[in-house]
């Protein structure tokens, strides 16, 4: 079952085959799976337990229940990013976009040479993701349904002969509410609590919301447990009840800001001195385009439709619709003139343009006195600053050529571009990355990355730690580097492949 | 404990919302409300550089007009808000851009005013109860689907 803070009444203390650690994309697939091979599974999660019935569409009581520290992560560098990460049951899926793609075949063959994971096969990785696409629901993004700002932006690129469609998404019957990223109201996306985590409840697992891991047991060398204690996870201020778990196999599924942090923090698994450090993410620029018609933003989808043409150059472009109090923070105007163009956002649309294979990388550090929070030490370099102009500009000339007014960027000195001119100007700029606006990243990876040797990678690619036996780290973490795409699907299929490798070691035991 | 006093909040909302014409009324203690409630379910240091971004932009305006943000009127509060946000000193900008996350969210997230533009959340709710979406489906586990 699904215990809420109200179901604990004393401290928790039981046995079982496996506990797990936070219940996104890693830690859900692995429950269902474990569970569903008849092991007995717990899962705890720091954040709250919620449904579709819960989900008011309104993104400020979102950002205060679903995302860890109200939407409010930054990293520490040049530019300021902000970086929303989910808490709660679902984790990050729960508040996503609903893109499914693949990893990109070049990367895979990255893996295979840089980071010594052969066993990765694409053969191998091809049957899982099918079957999750199956699972999953995962199909292309209904143009009916994905609303005007993806259709006019799209109008847009096949104008410039650009390539283009529409993404995969994990939605079944999807009817655009508009509000994927403040939880599905509809439950047509497929995110972990409405899919893996259900499942896995049926086939016996439990699910302890409200609950924060403080250590894993040691013993012999070998993880034998976790201990933690429930808290409310809107204050954080602890009840007082502890939890308890003797278990044979423990897994971290953390992400990839605080799966490295509790590592750090016990001082575990690190003897390569690889945790925390070779952190990747998205960092992802907009374009707002004002047009003449209606776009009525943000009914849709919010993220539809793509534009890959310069995806060998590590850019995408993936948008886009958003309700006004988020249009207002991305739009690049104050006060009054921030006041006039708001008056026009029903006629406005917006894109969103990421760097999705980066040069820039960050790290996650443990300092005193934050409460239970990492820094995110994390400063975007020069081709990288580079690339976020080109997605700014391109999107501006995809949104130009749909027949956009005017265009906002987030780019100092180009906030405001009115035509070709003003779009050259922005073309031939040198930009700084402190000449970016308030930067938001996604997909924070590879904090606790897998490899074949264990001096540079703290999992091996069945995702157990080289240092601890018996012990699982598996969410965005392991992945070595970016996958060139959104990654939910292949953190997903990592987790799957992970199940397969910890229920071997359990069936052995069993059968020993 | 509260972020600012009220009275500073009245002057540095009216100015970064600038009341826009056609929508409601800025409501300074319901909106002053949401951001107390909204700093404190947040990260400690993203409260503390709101207060000091929003006393800095007093100090600023000190600095650089000889009054206090507050005294400057409508129209020199919005030539120095512009003027800090055009910076391509990032630090000013960011003294700039930060408070008004808060104070735009607080603002454009009411009901009454998302509504005129467009978006309709209780109606799009109402929609959604109408479409719920069921699961039903059941497949073989991992090892068979090869």
């Amino acid at each position: 079952m699904i215990f809420k803070l109200a179901d604990i009444k004393g401290d928790v203390v039981r046995s079982a085959d496996v506990a797990i650690i936070g219940c996104g994309a890693g830690g859900g697939p692995i429950a269902r799976e474990l569970a569903s091979e008849g092991h007995s599974v717990v899962v705890i999660e720091e954040g709250a337990h919620f449904t579709r019935d819960d989900f008011s569409l309104n993104p400020a009581e979102a950002y205060m229940n679903l995302y860890r520290d109200a939407g409010q992560v930054i990293t520490f560098g040049l530019p300021f990013i902000l970086m929303p990460l989910g808490k709660t049951v679902g984790g990050t899926t729960t508040i996503n976009s609903g893109t499914a793609l693949r990893i990109l075949h070049p990367i895979l063959k990255k893996w295979h040479l840089n980071h010594g994971l052969s066993d990765i096969t694409e053969d191998e990785l091809n049957l899982i993701y099918a079957y999750l696409e199956e699972y999953l629901f995962v199909k292309r993004a209904d143009p009916e349904v994905a609303g005007k700002v993806a259709t006019t932006f799209l109008a847009g690129a096949e104008k410039l002969g650009l390539s283009c469609g529409w993404l995969p998404r994990n939605a079944k019957e999807c009817e655009g509410f508009g509000s994927c990223a403040f939880g599905c109201p509809s439950g047509s996306k497929q995110s972990v609590d409405v899919s893996f985590v259900p499942d896995a409840v049926s086939l016996g697992a439990d699910i302890y919301s409200c609950c924060r891991a403080d250590e894993i047991k040691v013993s012999g060398g070998k993880a034998s447990g976790i201990k933690g204690h429930f808290l409310d996870p809107r204050t954080e201020k602890p009840t007082g009840h502890k939890l308890d778990i003797d278990t044979q196999v423990v897994v971290l599924s953390a992400g990839a800001v605080y799966s490295p942090y509790f590592l750090l923090k016990q001082g575990i698994a690190n003897s390569s001195g690889q945790v925390g450090k070779n952190l990747q993410i998205h960092p992802a620029s907009s374009a707002i385009a004002v047009m003449d018609e209606r776009m009525d933003a943000p009914k849709g989808i919010p993220q539809s439709s793509y534009v890959d043409e310069f995806q060998g150059e590590g850019i995408m472009l993936e948008g886009g619709t958003v309700p006004p109090e988020i249009h207002a923070l991305a739009l690049p105007l104050l006060g009054r003139r921030s006041a006039e163009a708001m008056t026009s956002y029903p006629n406005m649309g917006i894109f969103g343009g990421m760097v999705c294979e980066s040069d820039s990388w960050g790290r996650i550090v443990k300092l005193p006195r934050r409460g239970y929070r990492p820094a995110i030490l994390y400063s975007l370099r020069g081709r990288d600053v580079e690339k976020a102009k080109i997605a700014t500009s391109l999107m501006a000339e995809i949104w130009f050529a749909a027949g956009a007014k005017k265009v906002f960027t987030p780019i100092s000195g180009h906030y405001e571009l009115t035509g070709p001119k003003d779009l050259a100007r922005l073309e031939r700029s040198s930009l700084r990355a402190g000449d970016m606006f308030a930067m938001s990243a996604y997909h924070p990876l590879g904090t606790c990355r897998m490899g074949g040797d264990p001096e540079w990678s703290v999992v091996r690619h069945t995702c157990e730690t080289w240092d601890l036996a018996n012990f699982y780290i598996c969410d965005g973490s392991v992945l070595p580097s970016s996958p060139g795409v959104n990654p939910q699907l292949t953190i997903m299929a990592i987790a799957m492949r992970c199940a397969g490798f910890i229920d071997e070691r359990l069936s052995s035991w069993g059968r020993a | 404990m509260r972020s600012l006093p009220r009275g500073q909040m009245r002057w540095l909302m009216e100015a970064y919302i600038a009341q826009p014409r056609d929508l409601p009324s800025i409501d300074v203690d319901s909106q002053s409300d949401f951001i107390e409630e909204y700093l404190k379910a947040g990260a400690p240091e993203f409260r503390l550089a709101f207060i000091s971004c929003c006393l800095g932009l007093n100090l600023l305006s000190v600095l650089m007009k000889g009054k206090t943000f507050s005294r400057l009127g409508a129209e020199g509060q919005q030539e120095l808000l512009n003027k800090c946000f055009n910076s391509r000193n990032p630090l000013l900008r960011g003294m700039t851009v930060l408070p008004g996350l808060a104070f735009l969210m607080s603002y454009y997230r009411r009901p009454e005013v998302a509504a005129l533009l467009g978006f309709d959340a209780a109606a799009l709710k109402a929609e959604a109860e109408l479409r719920k979406v069921s699961r039903d489906r059941t497949l073989p586990s991992r090892g068979d689907a090869s």
